[in-house]
């Protein structure tokens, strides 16, 4: 991957038009982006769309990337992220819909999801960093919906149907596990 | 929902980035994001602590047809573009963001022009300046730093250098960037330290070349373009070319 500042330059010439420039920052980065969504949308073709859409927003928004404010990795993460969100929730309000129509003995099907265990990748994630302190010291249960709703881009009844538990108990969970792992990266500085 | 609370809108950032808002209260968010510079901060706080999980996410290299899709919708390629004037609109949009800067100084001169041309010139054309075409053009930061102008019948263009410009030994090409088709070159500017200027010989009269010409931009070249051909890269100054008259 190509080092913060060379990105930052070459999205700041992008933003002027540069397709040069903006095609080194695709090269860099678009591995990386597309395991991103292919986690949250463990279907290629779908992956493969959000990704699309979302270099031709990077193309038209290079503009508005700030350097002072973020690293250029994760405002292209944040992009992905969120477009890779919109097929995932536009993606099962179809299947609901073909659902509804085809499968009239309520059974639901499965698919089989091989993705790596979001909890391992969390941990991975976390290894050498001092998120990783942060993340150990929230109990398993916050931890688990955490990992759950950031690589799989799973909602939170979803997380609660995956962790078998209460929905306003997984709400709970991920709010304040949101604000423990907060608040410890702030005490670490 | 009152998004002026901190501690609201800094729950509601979190879920937004961890992907846990949804629905007509994820748009909601949208919306408030849009405007709201707080929002805005505390999603970016959030992006930077969250967006440190992904780097355990193995990458998967995307089939070529991704970058190629994504090349297509960008412009069309400059040869089907010279056909196809749509084209260059989407061509155009970089330049787009220069306009608020060239409408400034445009105006800029227009109340003071003893500015851009010396004193003696204005007084000997008593209240108004001769009919002149004049370009002003802005850098990526929207720094003014050419400014064109050439009199209406004139076959030479001035250009004065407000701001140095690098081209690190490449050519500075002038271009026309016309209402309909494609961009022509206009010649080379030889460099030159503010606030010094440069002319170079216009192939006719200003009028004929620009009369139609809303736009003026400057790529770095290898060697000067020969008609007919277009710009190899991005450009690196553009602005508005407009009459003064």
């Amino acid at each position: 991957m190509a080092d913060s500042a060379s990105l930052q330059q070459d999205l700041s010439r992008a933003a002027l038009g540069d397709r040069a420039a903006f095609e080194r920052v695709y090269r860099a980065t678009s591995a990386h982006l597309f395991g991103v969504a292919l986690r949250i949308l463990n279907r290629r073709d779908l992956a493969e769309d959000a990704l699309q859409e979302a270099f031709v927003n990077v193309w038209h928004n290079a503009g508005s990337y700030q350097a002072a404010a973020s690293q250029p990795m994760t405002w292209l993460i944040a992009i992905v992220r969120n477009k890779a969100l919109d097929y995932l929730r536009a993606a099962q309000r179809h299947a609901a819909d073909s659902l509804d129509e085809v499968d009239e003995d309520g059974s639901t099907i499965e698919v089989a999801d091989e993705r790596p265990n979001p909890m391992q990748l969390l941990m991975q994630a976390t290894d050498g960093l001092r998120i990783r302190g942060c993340m150990e010291k929230l109990d398993a249960s916050h931890r688990q919906s955490l990992a759950l709703a950031y690589y799989h881009g799973l909602s939170h009844s979803e997380v609660a149907e995956q962790m078998r538990a209460p929905l306003g108990s997984v709400k709970a969970w991920v709010r304040r596990g949101l604000e423990r792992l907060k608040k410890c990266l702030e005490a670490a500085g | 929902m009152n998004y002026d609370q901190p501690e609201l809108l800094d729950k509601l950032a979190a879920e937004y980035v961890l992907g846990t808002l949804r629905g007509r209260a994820r748009r909601r968010f949208e919306q408030v994001l849009s405007t709201h510079q707080a929002a805005q901060s505390a999603v970016q706080a959030w992006e930077d602590r969250l967006g440190r999980l992904a780097s355990s996410v193995a990458p998967v290299k995307p089939p070529d047809r991704v970058w190629a899709a994504i090349d297509a919708k960008l412009r069309p390629t400059p040869r089907a573009s010279a056909k196809k004037r749509a084209g260059w609109l989407d061509w155009l949009k970089p330049v787009a963001g220069f306009a608020f800067g060239a409408v400034l100084t445009v105006g800029l001169v227009l109340n003071d022009p003893s500015r851009f041309v010396s004193v003696d010139e204005v007084a000997q054309s008593k209240q108004a300046l001769p009919q002149s075409y004049v370009g002003l053009l802005v850098n990526e930061a929207g720094e003014p730093t050419l400014l064109a102008s050439s009199t209406r019948q004139g076959r030479r263009l001035t250009v004065k250098f407000l701001r140095p410009v690098d081209a690190g030994g490449k050519v500075l090409q002038l271009w026309a960037l016309p209402k309909e088709g494609a961009p022509f070159p206009v010649g080379v500017v030889t460099p030159a330290k503010p606030p010094a200027s440069t002319t170079l010989e216009l192939r006719d009269t200003s009028e004929k070349l620009f009369s139609n010409v809303p736009r003026l931009a400057v790529s770095f070249e290898d060697a000067p373009a020969a008609p007919g051909t277009l710009p190899s890269g991005s450009f690196v100054l553009a602005g508005h070319c407009v009459k003064l008259w």
